[in-house]
């Protein structure tokens, strides 16, 4: 163990890093000859071991960062370095832990495709990018593995590329996070600005610039440089807007149910577990910078996306959908998390999050592995991801189902879940946070109440229409089910979703079932205080309230939707406001998408018709003025030469006429010369 | 040995010799001209490797590399005073950069040329010598002999697209050649000007030399560019005047919205090859000649009239992306999407930081050769079916496979996807603009705000076009005669593309590889422009 325990930290979280890295390069240069993945699989086991043991040497121990240079440009001096501290090892330990089971079951799930090779040279760039993100030490490098995890995520959503659809979402995702990314890279010219340094130990390090900052009559001053205070505001949203975009917040969340076109394995790892989770690591990593105003604003906005996003996913259909709405609406409780200053709590629920939101989709995808199965052996042709095709899988599915079921419980927060933990970490601190602050600030904490409950209630509705009742779809099969079984998933995929069932569970995290204060994690990333008092009423009353109501909401659901009496309209304005995700897509589409592309139509448009007329005209002038100078050339100027010539030519030709060789007309002449001349004499 | 002078007269050998064999050997051109351009890009690789980083250049010759100084033409002209023309070259950190990038992108294009039929003579011939010209441009030091340089550059380049070119050729060709000689006409008055109010000061004679230009303490006291007699044409100040004529000479070929309308057409007209030194080479001289002679012969007036060329700048590249998004020709597109990207070329120059001016020379760079790439990608979709119509593609992904692995990177790296050149390039230029206000030198931060929404629509017109080209269910407007014509990159052409794009992954990582080359020339410019702000 000695031996172990001196392994640099700094070494093996270079390794855990470099690892995917090395596979995707492999699988680039193998090409269509490695279809295995193999070398993924054996890149990310060496990742989650040297993460784990990075972890193990970091967790509870002095920081540690080393940095080299990387370039100079003008007098400042970029460096690419690593920092090593417990939020970063616990990001490190958790991506690979989540993508090992993902890892694992995607060689069952992919098995066959035609593309696999791209999937895993697919995966493990992201997997590089994503473990490059939270351990970089430089807001630079951060950024540059921030675009590249929305890289690799665009890569995957349209890993079927000849699909229309996935290739319109992964268009989409991208241009929506490039939108976070110029938030990111402004907050980074700001900071650089300020600081004149973009590295985390120097910015946000014990003692960092960021703490010596001050505000002096409306300005923002650190020791470098001062700027008016409103940039420090600027700042925080500008980095919040990065977040929204990556960690899909109101109203920027649009791209996420769009990605569910990737594979579900894929929609596990990427879209539920670790990368809409970086916008929350990035808040965590910059908190300091915050100022009141921009935490209420994120607070703000956590609270309407996970109001929205619980209300959209009540109406949709599609289960990858219900989750991925379940998803936006869960980090919108981190984003409220961080806005009320308890970021110790928004990492909490990222890591419980990660593992049950992950199992809920690998369990999901192993219904819609099934399903997909049954569509091609029985040709019919149906959606095999619409709850309404399923029911009953209850039966043939059963370990799904249980593993399917933990996973709901810990989303609802239900007590003994590592939800439970993590969900009332939140909610209570931000009751206790507006307890501090009085007023209107209540809205948030009631908002979160009705939105965990109303979480209970869809991740209900979703069991209740998949797993009990008939199935649907027995009275189309001409044989029922007897030729076309429905049966277990795989090996293969049921245990690392076994795996993923057990980290649901609360001895992960605390010791006492009840209390998140016991959490190690919570421990490990304490803050020194939080910015309000403690209220232990809140601590009894709101976990009851929740139980209670999600209890009620589960027994309604069972009553609407596995008695099927259901007593709502669903045609209603509101359920089909729900199931349309509030129209938002579309109102996008006429303003922005439209808007852009009418706004590009008129400039080329302009471009033609005004710039390059005006060229055109220039031209014309010229042709113009210059026929005019022909004409004035050919019949002034020339006109004058050519009048002269002839006048000269008919002067010539009447004299001609005197040299006949008449004696009489030449002494005419010679007498119309002397008159001439005596006129001219007499009279000049 | 005179290893510039060499880098710039090889092509002219080669040009003689490709004029000397007979037409019976027309298959040999092709290679003549690529040893010769090998050569010289080997040369630029050994200034690049012998290049000190250390020396500043700008306004000091000591500074400079590779210099080579040799008296040319000398005349009395009695009252005038003394002719003094030098053959004066050299270069420092700016243009080393720029050199190479040439003799690379250089490179290319006669490797785009290998199928070339029509005349092989006549091509290879004024290929060479637009080679000599753009090398003499950017070694260059003194006016007269920058300027002729300049021109003689127009010449070959009006041919190639004049006779090479597709079905509007000689529109375009006509076009392109008057836009800019206008500029350039207009320039060489300036030149003439500062000829007469720069004297030497070793002789005493009028100099085109241009280091002595940026020295204020060589120009005469009454002249019409004086730094302290304040004279005026029109009413406005003679250095003023001199400032933006020399400005929009280069900023025709930068080319700055809304004097840009030359460029579509030539890129649209012109054949690959050369579309790829457009790109690549010929618009980087106006950035380059913004750089050498604008800012530094007149600092005082571009620290003055900053504002306007940051606007310029932010005016491009979101006007020349809003073009690029509307486009159905990829070639044109491309075309828009270079104005937009030399946009932020402009933008950092106006900076006038060291972030911002380095990073307007790293997207130089990394513009010359991804776009190069990118003509290059469209000529070989054209060069197979006569098309170059977004909408007469669809699902081309699943037919030619390594086609579009290349074409995604090429855009992804276009489109500033950090780890290949134009992030850096890009991000440089927002964080230099945006922190010119911190340094006081006027450019309001929203322009860098405004700027960065030209990374966005680059992504939206790329991947749209990506989209609608390459994924999908197959789709041709040809049918299946085009199935069977759209064969994937040949050896040839990967050959040419792998080492771009390496090149460009190269860069985005190690962008020290530019950086340390160009910084001691920045910050030295910096400096000089500092004191007038």
């Amino acid at each position: 163990m000695d031996q172990i325990a001196h392994i640099s930290p700094i070494l093996t979280a270079l390794l855990t890093v470099s690892a995917p890295l090395l596979a995707f390069l492999y699988q680039v240069v193998r090409g269509k000859r490695d279809q295995s993945g193999i070398i993924s699989l054996i890149a990310i086991t060496i990742s989650f071991v040297c993460g784990g043991l990075t972890w193990l040497s970091i967790w509870n121990k002095p920081t540690i960062s080393i940095q080299l240079a990387w370039f100079t440009i003008g007098k400042s001096t970029f460096t690419v370095g690593l920092l090593l501290n417990n939020l970063s090892t616990l990001m490190l330990l958790l991506v690979p832990t989540v993508a090992l089971p993902v890892h694992i079951y995607s060689r069952a799930y992919m098995s066959g495709d035609r593309g696999v090779h791209r999937y895993w040279m697919y995966l493990s760039l992201f997997c590089f990018a994503m473990l490059g993100l939270v351990i970089m030490d430089s807001l630079l490098l951060m950024y540059i593995f921030w675009e590249l995890v929305g890289f690799a995520s665009y890569l995957l959503i349209g890993f079927w590329f000849t699909r229309a659809a996935a290739a319109q979402a992964n268009k989409k995702a991208f241009l929506v996070n490039r939108i976070g990314d110029l938030g990111f890279l402004i907050g980074l010219a700001i900071i650089f600005a300020q600081f004149k340094t973009l590295s985390l130990v120097d910015l946000f390090g014990e003692g960092g610039l960021i703490y010596q900052c001050v505000l002096i009559n409306g300005q923002w001053v650190s020791p470098v440089n001062s700027m008016d205070q409103i940039w420090l505001t600027l700042a925080g949203l500008a980095f919040f807007l990065a977040a929204m975009a990556k960690s899909a917040q109101f109203p920027l969340h649009v791209w996420l149910p769009d990605a569910m076109e990737g594979p579900t394995s894929v929609s596990s790892l990427i879209h539920a577990a670790t990368m809409v989770a970086a916008g929350v690591f990035l808040l965590a990593t910059v908190f300091p910078l915050f100022n009141d105003s921009a935490l209420l604003f994120i607070a703000i906005i956590g609270t309407i996306t996970a109001a929205s996003a619980a209300y959209f996913a009540l109406g949709q259909y599609d289960i990858k959908r219900i989750l991925a709405f379940s998803t936006i609406s869960q980090l919108g409780f981190m984003m409220v998390g961080i806005g009320i200053g308890t970021w110790d709590a928004a990492l909490f629920h990222l890591t419980t999050h990660a593992f049950f939101k992950c199992l809920l989709f690998l369990s999901a995808g192993a219904v819609i592995h099934e399903m997909v199965h049954l569509k091609e052996h029985s040709r019919l042709d149906f959606d095999p991801q619409d709850l309404r095709n399923m029911g009953g899988l209850k039966k043939y599915m059963p370990k799904t189902f249980i593993l399917m079921s933990l996973a709901s419980l810990a989303l609802a927060g239900f007590p003994l879940t590592s939800g439970y933990l993590s969900k009332d970490s939140i909610v209570i601190s931000s009751f206790e946070w507006a307890l501090s602050k009085g007023g209107l600030y209540f809205i948030i904490p009631i908002c979160l109440i009705m939105v965990s409950i109303l979480t209970a209630f869809y991740i209900g509705r979703l069991l209740f229409k998949a797993f009990f009742g008939e199935f649907r779809l027995l009275g189309q099969l001409q044989e029922g089910l007897q030729n076309h079984p429905l049966h277990e998933a795989p090996k293969t995929m049921l245990i690392p979703m076994f795996f993923l069932g057990l980290c649901c569970l609360f001895p992960v995290f605390s010791p006492n079932p009840l209390s998140y204060h016991d959490s190690w994690l919570m421990d490990g990333l304490l803050l020194d205080e939080y910015t309000f008092a403690p209220s232990h009423l809140a601590h009894l009353v709101i976990p009851l309230l929740l139980l209670s109501g999600s209890i009620i909401g589960w027994i309604i659901g069972w009553k609407w939707y596995v008695h099927h009496k259901y007593p709502l309209d669903p045609d209603s304005g509101i359920q089909k406001t729900a199931f349309h995700q509030g129209y938002i897509n579309e109102f996008y589409e006429r303003l922005f998408v439209n808007g852009t592309l009418k706004l590009a139509q008129f400039c080329y448009w302009f471009d033609r018709h005004v710039v390059d007329a005006l060229v055109a005209l220039v031209r014309f002038i010229v042709l113009t003025v210059s026929q005019w100078s022909v004409w004035i050339d050919k019949y002034i100027v020339d006109g004058f030469v050519n009048t002269v010539a002839s006048a000269a030519y008919w002067a010539g030709n009447q004299v001609r006429l005197v040299q006949n060789g008449k004696l009489q007309t030449a002494l005419y002449s010679v007498f119309l010369l002397v008159l001439l001349g005596l006129i001219y004499l007499i009279f000049f | 040995m005179p290893i510039l002078s060499l880098l710039i007269f090889l092509p002219l050998l080669a040009t003689a010799l490709i004029l000397a064999l007979p037409t019976r050997y027309k298959s040999s051109y092709k290679y003549i001209a690529l040893i010769f351009t090998a050569i010289q890009f080997v040369l630029a690789g050994i200034c690049y490797a012998n290049f000190d980083s250390a020396q500043t250049g700008i306004q000091d010759l000591a500074g400079y590399q590779f210099v080579e100084q040799l008296p040319w033409i000398r005349l009395d002209l009695g009252a005038i005073g003394k002719l003094e023309i030098d053959y004066l070259i050299g270069i420092d950190g700016i243009s080393m950069p720029l050199l190479l990038l040439s003799a690379l992108v250089m490179l290319m294009a006669i490797g785009a040329s290998w199928k070339i039929q029509k005349s092989p003579k006549g091509y290879f011939a004024l290929l060479m010598v637009l080679n000599m010209a753009v090398m003499g441009i950017f070694c260059a030091l003194d006016f007269f002999l920058f300027y002729l340089f300049y021109e003689v550059m127009l010449l070959p380049l009006y041919f190639l697209i004049g006779i090479w070119g597709g079905a509007r050729r000689e529109y375009a060709a006509i076009k392109f050649f008057l836009y800019t000689l206008f500029g350039s006409v207009f320039m060489l008055l300036i030149i003439v000007g500062l000829y007469f109010s720069v004297i030497n000061p070793l002789t005493g004679a009028h100099t085109f030399n241009m280091i002595y230009m940026m020295n204020p303490e060589n120009y005469l006291g009454e002249s019409i560019f004086a730094w302290d007699g304040y004279q005026e044409i029109l009413g406005i100040s003679a250095r003023l005047v001199g400032f933006i004529v020399l400005f929009f000479a280069f900023a025709i070929k930068v080319p700055i919205v809304p004097l840009h309308t030359w460029l579509p057409d030539a890129h649209v007209e012109a054949p690959t090859p050369v579309s790829i030194i457009l790109a690549g080479i010929l618009l980087k001289i106006g950035g380059y000649g913004i750089i050498r002679i604008c800012y530094s012969i007149f600092p005082d007036m571009a620290a003055l009239s900053n504002w306007w060329l940051g606007l310029i700048g932010v005016v491009s590249i979101i006007y020349g992306a809003l073009n690029a998004l509307s486009q159905k020709d990829l070639k044109r597109m491309i075309a828009y999407s270079s104005v937009s990207h030399m946009g932020f070329v402009l933008l950092g120059i106006a900076s006038m930081t060291a972030e911002g001016i380095s990073g307007a020379m790293f997207q130089m760079i990394s513009h010359g050769f991804l776009s190069a790439a990118l003509f290059f990608l469209v000529g070989v979709l054209y060069d197979r079916v006569h098309d170059r119509n977004i909408y007469s593609f669809r699902g081309l992904a699943q037919i030619m496979p390594k086609y579009t692995g290349y074409v995604a990177v090429a855009f992804f790296a276009s489109l500033g996807l950090p780890g290949f050149s134009a992030f850096i390039g890009e991000a440089f230029v927002i964080i230099g603009s945006f922190n010119a206000t911190s340094i006081g030198t006027g450019l309001p931060r929203w322009m860098a705000i405004a700027g960065s929404i030209g990374i966005l629509l680059s992504a939206a017109y790329l991947l749209w076009t990506l989209q609608r080209m390459f994924f999908g269910q197959i789709r041709l407007k040809g049918g299946e005669s085009w199935g069977t014509a759209l064969t994937d990159l040949s050896v040839r052409e990967q050959l040419i593309l792998f080492p771009t794009l390496a090149l460009a992954l190269l860069l985005g990582i190690m962008p020290d590889l530019v950086f340390s080359n160009l910084n001691a020339s920045v910050l030295n410019l910096v400096s000089i422009i500092q004191q007038f702000i």
